[in-house]
């Protein structure tokens, strides 16, 4: 009797509280609402309520509130909206509260079809444009899911999978960009997400597509509840989720497609809602994706308030997708902190290697090296020829010489620095996974460089390393913040990585929305080239990175210890808290380097140490040797592959290396299994 | 006789000093003065400004970056068949430059971290032409001078400089014709899309061209390395009087001018708005001069008030 009343009251609180936290978030939806249009317009809200009414417009400013102001609103709450919808569904479907179209890869695969039209039939991207944007969305989702498969779609994989696909599209798209650097140019506003309008076109394109997310409002609520007990529990109510699922997977992905084509990449929001909303106490499936959804109206009115008032401060337009971002990036890290503790232990399976090295490996792979460099100093592009391929290969005059051995010189060392580096973080968060760039060392870096040539001026090549090391230390910082008390689990350093890299990316994308020449230069230093390192500048780095290397050596004993497990570690008398901080602080120096002197080098630092492995490098010692001979080997290869390929135009090596390698990566993942 | 004979050859030798004091040639670059022995022969371009200078001086390049892109965006003066590619402007291939084997290799904006790359290859000019520091245009025009001292072809750069004052005299005196005593006001603008565009404002070759022909802008557009700034589309309502001009391709823009809110701007109503066919805007001394008889044609399509 007590207990039922109990209940009864338990139940008419919870009630009373939902009910409150609706009439709040309706609420603010008003107050974004207005604050939106009175920034928008400089109408007075008795006039513009007499417009919504329907009295005729007749000035210039009675026009723009119509067909400027109140679509950008509409459009606004529409995709924050839907994007809410989606990530709110897309996570109580996998129970991953860090899936979300952003983390899908959605945009990029958009972005790749936008640039291939723009550059090979840009008659079609007119009338065509939006649906080569769906279609690339779509499938880009689609391949990160099947790379993830349907165990991963829980944990790290799903989100590495989407990580990997967004970096390999992306480096191919930034060479397209970079080969046609004016064909691209007007793509750059979509690009960087804006919700700028000027009639209701866009509005009366999306809503019908749109139209969908209440099919998904009626249906999802009840599967989605039935896969909280489990699928067993599912199974056990004579309902079979999957085909359910699936469907409701596929509609979301056409509402993100078509949110995305209509205003281009605005991430975070679809991530961030769904999070905020379960905070705020929404706690069944059908409230999460009620208040998700609100709530992502109020949060993209709200941010886009933020882009609308700073494009009147600065000369030019500030894009909605970068503001996005901005308030983003740190809150999802923010909200994640706690729910990626020591739960995801996610390892990958390493394809099986040999048992240990052979002496032909070590004779081999330098040999490979030598080869290669040999082939990188004689090869002559265009005396080559497929009848006689020899013909191409002569000796190089002096001057040729001389003004190629940095570049083979720095590529070797910034093999060898990401290598290394990764070869740390791995064993030292005991997961094949990590590595600086995915880690976001990498990211720390590029963010100092680029805001500094951002707001501050000058050559992004010319900014010094001291800057880089600001960056990546302070990742490092916050990783240590973060990650002391999840015991490093690679979930959260892998979503410092990702945010910072959204980050990174819209502010890039703000750049190259202005047009101008700098953001070329920034995009051009991103792909991470050999191209304009100086003589003094290759020998400092050789310096550094053989310094760094000696004291890695130094390090194998800690290294072999701490990859043993922490009680052995300790059983050996090894201060591990001490010894960490060393090697991260090595690992961190080493990429801080590379990223100065030549730019972000993706994948490089993951795949270098999973080659070694491969050739029987098990113990820390022979990998400490062979996986900087195969950074080597993979720099050097990509920079040649990365001049030859089109000669006389140069692609940067740091692109080839982010195809080559993410490409191993995607591969690695496919054939996953849960550790 | 003998004395005659001495005459003769120190008269000879005095010439032959005379005519090596004027083969060898002082140019300034944005890094200082810098003398060659001889007069260049063999020119190589990195920047397609530079590249339509040297064209416009009727210097054959050698080698010239990214021939693809200046035909396409650049356009005129054409690049002549034969003259090697020798990549990207941001990363020309050291290799091809070696084989050329040039004289000189002329560099400008965005170009500014090759320098001491190049140097090892030819003597390398760098301008800096492009800068919020200095007004482009005036820059352009010295650059070109600079480039004619080098190649020895001051006498042709000032003919075409003064054919260019010519030209513009005339189409000042043809829009008179057409507008009247007092000219409008023009702003010159590139259509990013349906809601963004290009404006082109103080320390745009656009400003200056239209400057040259008598014409004050239209909206304002503080001064910038290159000129412009990026607006959206409803701020350009602010052109009350004057008129506005966008360069083509525009794509999008019909569907862009049959919309309510374009048809509401004070330049639509008075349809006061021209196509200019498609011209490079980030160009040498002389695109000034073809800016400004395509923005004077364009304007001559507006019937007067």
């Amino acid at each position: 009797m007590t207990a039922t009343a109990a209940l009864d009251r338990a139940g008419s609180a919870g009630l009373q509280a939902r009910v409150s936290r609706y009439i709040l978030v309706s609420l603010a939806l008003l107050a974004a609402l207005v604050i939106h249009l009175s920034l928008n317009s400089t109408l007075t809200l008795a006039d513009q309520w007499s417009l919504i009414l329907g009295r005729a417009p007749e000035t210039f400013e009675d026009f723009q509130f119509i067909y400027a102001a109140l679509p950008r609103v509409v459009l606004a709450m529409l995709v924050g909206a839907v994007m809410a919808l989606v990530g709110s569904l897309l996570q109580q479907v996998t129970q991953n509260p860090l899936l979300s179209p952003m983390t899908l890869g959605a945009s990029s695969g958009a972005w790749l079809a936008l640039v291939c039209v723009s550059i090979w039939a840009p008659e079609l991207k007119g009338s065509w444009g939006a649906w080569f944007a769906m279609g690339g969305a779509l499938v880009s989702v689609v391949i990160v899911l099947l790379i993830a498969g349907r165990s991963g779609l829980g944990g790290l994989p799903v989100i590495l999978a989407g990580m990997a696909t967004h970096i390999l599209m992306g480096a191919i798209a930034t060479t397209l960009v970079l080969l046609n650097q004016y064909a691209t140019e007007t793509l750059f506003i979509w690009g960087a997400g804006d919700l700028t309008q000027t009639d209701w076109t866009w509005v009366t394109w999306l809503l019908p597509k749109l139209s969908i997310a209440l099919l998904v409002l009626l249906v999802a609520p009840r599967p989605l509840t039935l896969l909280r007990l489990g699928d067993a529990g599912a199974g056990a109510r004579g309902l079979s989720t999957g085909p359910i699922i699936a469907v409701l997977l596929l509609l979301s992905l056409w509402l993100v497609a078509s949110a995305i084509t209509a205003v281009g990449v605005i991430s975070f929001i679809g991530l961030i809602t769904p999070n905020i909303a379960r905070a705020l106490g929404a706690r069944t499936a059908r409230d999460e994706l009620h208040f998700s959804l609100l709530l992502g109206a109020v949060l993209l009115l709200l941010t886009d308030s933020v882009a609308v008032q700073a494009s009147s401060w600065f000369p030019d337009l500030v894009p909605s997708g970068t503001a996005a971002a901005l308030v983003g990036a740190p809150a999802l890290i923010w909200f994640a902190r706690r729910k990626l503790s020591a739960r995801d232990q996610t390892a990958l399976q390493l394809p099986e290697g040999a048992a240990r090295v052979g002496r032909r490996v070590w004779l081999l792979a330098p040999a490979t090296l030598v080869v290669l460099v040999l082939l990188t100093l004689c090869f002559k592009p265009d005396a080559f020829a497929w009848t006689q391929p020899w013909a191409a290969l002569r000796w190089p005059s002096e001057l040729v010489l001389s003004l190629r051995w940095p570049r083979v010189l720095t590529a070797a060392c910034a093999g060898v620095g990401m290598a290394v580096a990764g070869l740390i973080l791995q064993r030292l968060i005991r997961n094949p996974l990590a590595s600086p760039d995915i880690l976001g060392m990498s990211a720390g870096a590029t963010l100092a460089l680029v805001l500094y040539t951002v707001f501050v001026g000058g050559s992004i090549h010319e900014a010094g390393p001291v800057l880089a090391f600001a960056g990546s230390g302070g990742v490092l910082a916050l990783l240590l913040l973060l990650g002391r008390r999840t015991h490093y689990a690679p979930g959260i350093m892998i979503l410092v990585g990702i945010s910072l890299g959204a980050l990174i990316e819209a502010i890039v994308h703000f750049v190259l929305a202005k047009g101008s020449d700098q953001a070329f230069a920034i995009l051009g230093w991103l792909s991470g080239s050999t191209y304009r390192v100086s003589d003094t500048k290759a020998l400092l780095f050789a310096g550094g990175t053989v310094a760094l290397f000696l004291l890695a050596l130094t390090t194998s004993r800690w290294l072999t210890l701490i990859s043993a497990g922490d009680h052995v570690a300790l059983a050996r008398g090894l201060n591990t808290g001490r010894a960490r901080l060393v090697l991260l602080i090595l690992a961190c120096a080493l990429c801080a380097l590379v990223t100065a002197i030549m730019g972000p080098i993706a994948f490089v630092g993951l795949l270098a140490p999973h080659v070694a492995t491969l050739m029987g490098a098990r113990k820390v010692w022979p990998q400490l040797w062979l996986a900087p001979l195969a950074g080597m080997v993979l720099m050097i290869f990509s920079d040649w592959l990365g001049w030859a390929l089109l000669y006389p135009k140069q692609m940067p090596a740091g692109t080839i290396a982010a195809i080559l390698g993410g490409s191993y990566f995607i591969f690695l993942l496919t054939r996953r299994r849960l550790g | 006789m003998v004395v005659r004979t001495l005459l003769r050859v120190s008269a000879l030798c005095v010439g032959f000093l005379a005519a090596f004091q004027a083969l060898a040639v002082t140019v300034t670059d944005g890094r200082g003065e810098h003398t060659f022995d001889t007069v260049p022969k063999r020119v190589v371009s990195i920047s397609w400004a530079m590249t339509e200078d040297v064209l416009e001086l009727g210097v054959e390049p050698v080698g010239v970056a990214d021939i693809e892109g200046y035909n396409t965006w650049v356009v005129r003066p054409a690049v002549p068949e034969g003259v090697a590619d020798v990549g990207k402007r941001t990363e020309p291939s050291i290799e091809k430059l070696a084989e050329l084997e040039p004289d000189v290799i002329i560099l400008s904006n965005g170009q500014e971290g090759l320098v001491e790359k190049l140097e090892r290859i030819a003597p390398v000019l760098f301008f800096d032409a492009f800068s919020e520091e200095h007004d482009n245009a005036e820059a352009a025009r010295q650059i070109y001078l600079e480039l004619a001292k080098l190649f020895d072809k001051q006498a042709l750069a000032k003919k075409k400089l003064a054919a260019m004052e010519d030209q513009f005299a005339d189409l000042k005196a043809r829009l008179h014709a057409h507008f009247g005593e007092t000219l409008p006001n023009v702003t010159g603008i590139r259509f990013f899309n349906e809601a963004v565009a290009l404006v082109f404002g103080a320390n745009s070759t656009v400003q200056a061209a239209l400057q040259n022909i008598g014409i004050e802008p239209a909206m304002p557009v503080p001064e910038s390395q290159w000129g412009f700034a990026q607006r959206k589309i409803t701020e350009l309502s602010q052109i009350q009087e004057g008129i506005l001009l966008y360069f083509k391709p525009a794509p999008g823009v019909e569907k862009l001018f049959a919309s309510p809110l374009w048809q509401a701007m004070p330049v639509a109503r008075a349809s006061r708005v021209a196509a200019v066919e498609s011209t490079w805007s980030y160009g040498g001394a002389l695109s000034v001069g073809y800016l400004a008889q395509a923005m004077a044609e364009a304007l001559l399509t507006i019937p007067s008030q």
